[in-house]
């Protein structure tokens, strides 16, 4: 597979007067990929993608689509469009001259317009709908009008922002797989901003993770989940115990550790993870503990617990334990097989867990911090 | 409420009278003009419309009607232009010294006319500006702006910035963008503006009396005759057709408020009884 590239953003800044927004930005994006920014509100995701979008202006850096430099191009001259977060559906016009409005200058023939039109309302499956107006939509449709508009266009990048946000539950799942599935039957390259993980997983090729306007992390979901480069990375996605250990040996593609509660195990090194130190970070994902009555077989590591509290999901079932050398409660993620809950409020339980679970998070920077204060 | 209404029992007659009080003698201004009589007493005298028909001969009263239209229209085109910035930058920016601004707009409802008219003489003789009706003009803009302001910022209160961003994104030019989103969804909001600042300006008696020199506007010709009790009647009577005009136009203007205020009309119809 030839990768070919359609956004590189180098060295991209924002500044605000004195709040930087995007610091630094690095990014190159693949031609037919999902892309997802993710990142929690404020982090600069927005920003970044309105730049992109050419609604603002970078503070430095370059920004170019299919190797043409448009930092200081406007968002009407750019090989671009968005869906807005509100949608933006023009109130006054109907569905066909909304999603026509882009056409406008085009230079196309009213016919020819009209083809377009249609064809790009049959392919978000709203066939038929021209004359209806904007305010007779629901608001999964208003989401598809917004989508036809944007690609009746044919832009080379389209870009969403929060598009599934205002949508309910039940309606946003849906259309997360059928966006991705519009994605890839047209291959445009999409540039999603989000701060839904779930959102981000179930639809990106890749995506970049972003944190007080500095993106941690570009990554497919999997290696995202399985090894997230940095604690507030491994936080965002997905549940994580964080348990603090001691390097004792670091060769080749293991690290000799003892962790806090679980005593010493061999850790697969993450290469996602920038620096080491004797006081490390480790992270298991909840659902990857094993909780029994009786100690379990064949674990690496098994270790005492008593369960401090539980929370009944329907699928699964979350009990919160304490563990002695644990300073924080860990998180056991159960499914439900049985339709029962198997552990009481204060039970004493065995849990067990395979070093090939335990994630490699590096230096412990709390821990560092905390002795450098009692010294 | 249900407590205060056990309360005060008369409340509601109260209302009524209070209303009474207000409009019935506006009312009584159209009754008089059918009345033959030229003394303005009970018991009315037989009905005519001899004043209604006399005011069509008037030269210098279709001349101050002609000078009302010009300083109604102007003033209703320049406030609702200085109305559109403002209001604009009021509802989608945030900057320092947004509020105290908004307050200074919105000054010349509570200033005593008087004040404002004769300060204003003042500074346009100091400026070399005598009394005409481009003084009035410019008297009239100053003190509709705020009605302009508050207008069409109900209009843009409802108008999502994103709208404009669309459009722009979809390709159109920032005056494409005016011509073809911002103007037709704020559209009723503008046309109603027109409408009650023409109307403000068009009833306004002060500012004008000491600023239109010898071209006197509509108010300013009826204050001249209400000196003449012989007059009295053809007053009465075009006093009844400015304020039927009045209602007419501030009603139009109520319409395209909400209209613009809920973006579609039609969209959010149960909007509109706020």
């Amino acid at each position: 597979m030839t990768a070919e590239t359609i956004i590189e953003l180098s060295g991209v800044e924002k500044r605000f007067g004195t709040l930087t927004a995007v610091r630094d930005l690095d990014l190159e994006l693949v031609k037919g990929e999902f892309f997802s920014l993710l990142g929690p509100s404020g982090c600069g995701k927005t920003t970044a993608l309105r730049m992109i979008a050419g609604f603002q202006e970078p503070s430095s850096g370059t920004i170019r689509i299919d190797g043409e430099d448009v930092s200081t191009v406007p968002a009407n001259r750019r090989p671009t469009n968005m869906v807005f977060q509100s949608y933006a559906i023009f109130p006054h016009l109907d569905v066909g001259d909304n999603v026509g409005f882009g056409l406008h200058r085009s230079g196309l023939s009213r016919k020819e317009r009209r083809a377009r039109v249609s064809e790009a309302l049959e392919l978000v499956e709203l066939g038929g709908y021209e004359r209806r107006r904007a305010n007779q939509l629901s608001g999964g449709q208003q989401q598809r009008v917004a989508l036809a508009r944007a690609l009746v266009m044919r832009p080379k990048v389209l870009l969403l922002d929060e598009p599934l946000s205002a949508l309910d539950k039940n309606l946003r799942e849906a259309m997360q797989l059928e966006l991705r599935r519009l994605q890839q039957s047209i291959g445009i390259t999409f540039v999603m901003v989000t701060h839904d993980q779930y959102e981000a997983m179930t639809m990106s090729d890749r995506i970049g993770v972003m944190f007080n306007g500095q993106l941690e992390q570009v990554d497919t979901p999997q290696t995202l989940y399985a090894s997230p480069g940095t604690r507030s990375v491994a936080n965002f996605i997905g549940g994580m115990n964080f348990l603090p250990a001691r390097l004792h040996n670091e060769g080749g593609g293991t690290l000799d550790m003892e962790i806090a509660g679980f005593g010493a195990m061999a850790v697969g090194r993450n290469p996602n993870v920038a620096d080491h130190g004797r006081n490390a970070l480790v992270g298991i994902r909840p659902e990857q503990l094993e909780i029994a009555a009786h100690r379990p077989e064949g674990y690496d590591s098994t270790v005492q617990c008593r369960v401090a509290d539980i929370a009944f999901y329907g699928e699964s079932i979350h009990y919160f334990v304490e563990v002695d050398g644990v300073p924080e409660t860990m998180t056991v993620a159960v499914p439900n097989y049985f339709h029962s809950v198997d552990f009481t409020r204060g039970a004493t339980a065995w849990l067990g867990v395979q070093a090939a679970s335990v994630i490699d998070l590096g230096r412990n920077r709390d821990n560092e911090t905390q002795q450098g204060e009692k010294t | 409420m249900k407590r205060l209404r056990r309360l005060l029992p008369g409340l509601g007659t109260y209302a009524a009278l209070y209303l009474a009080f207000l409009y019935l003698p506006v009312l009584l201004l159209p009754l008089f003009s059918f009345s033959e009589g030229t003394i303005v007493a009970f018991p009315i005298k037989g009905f005519t419309l001899d004043w209604y028909a006399q005011l069509g001969e008037a030269d210098t009263l279709l001349h101050s009607l002609a000078n009302s239209v010009i300083v109604g229209g102007s003033t209703a085109v320049l406030s609702t232009v200085l109305g559109l910035f403002a209001a604009r930058a009021y509802v989608r920016h945030r900057f320092f010294g947004r509020e105290i601004s908004e307050g200074i707009v919105m000054l010349p409802l509570v200033i005593p006319g008087i004040i404002v008219a004769s300060s204003m003489l003042v500074l346009f003789l100091f400026l070399g500006l005598r009394p005409s009706l481009p003084a009035v003009i410019l008297g009239h803009t100053f003190l509709t702006v705020p009605f302009a302001v508050s207008i069409l910022k109900s209009a843009f209160d409802e108008f999502d910035p994103a709208l404009e961003e669309a459009a722009y994104d979809l390709g159109e030019t920032t005056i494409g963008v005016f011509r073809r989103v911002t103007m037709p969804i704020i559209g009723p909001g503008i046309v109603s503006s027109l409408l009650v600042t023409f109307t403000v300006s068009f009833d306004e008696f002060v500012l004008a009396f000491f600023l239109s020199g010898n071209r006197p506007t509509l108010p300013v010709y009826i204050w001249s005759q209400i000196r003449f009790p012989a007059k009295l009647p053809n007053t009465l009577a075009l006093g009844s057709l400015l304020l039927a005009f009045s209602v007419l136009l501030l009603l139009t203007a109520e319409y395209f408020r909400r209209r613009a205020a809920t973006g579609q009309g039609a969209r959010k119809e149960s909007r509109d009884d706020r």
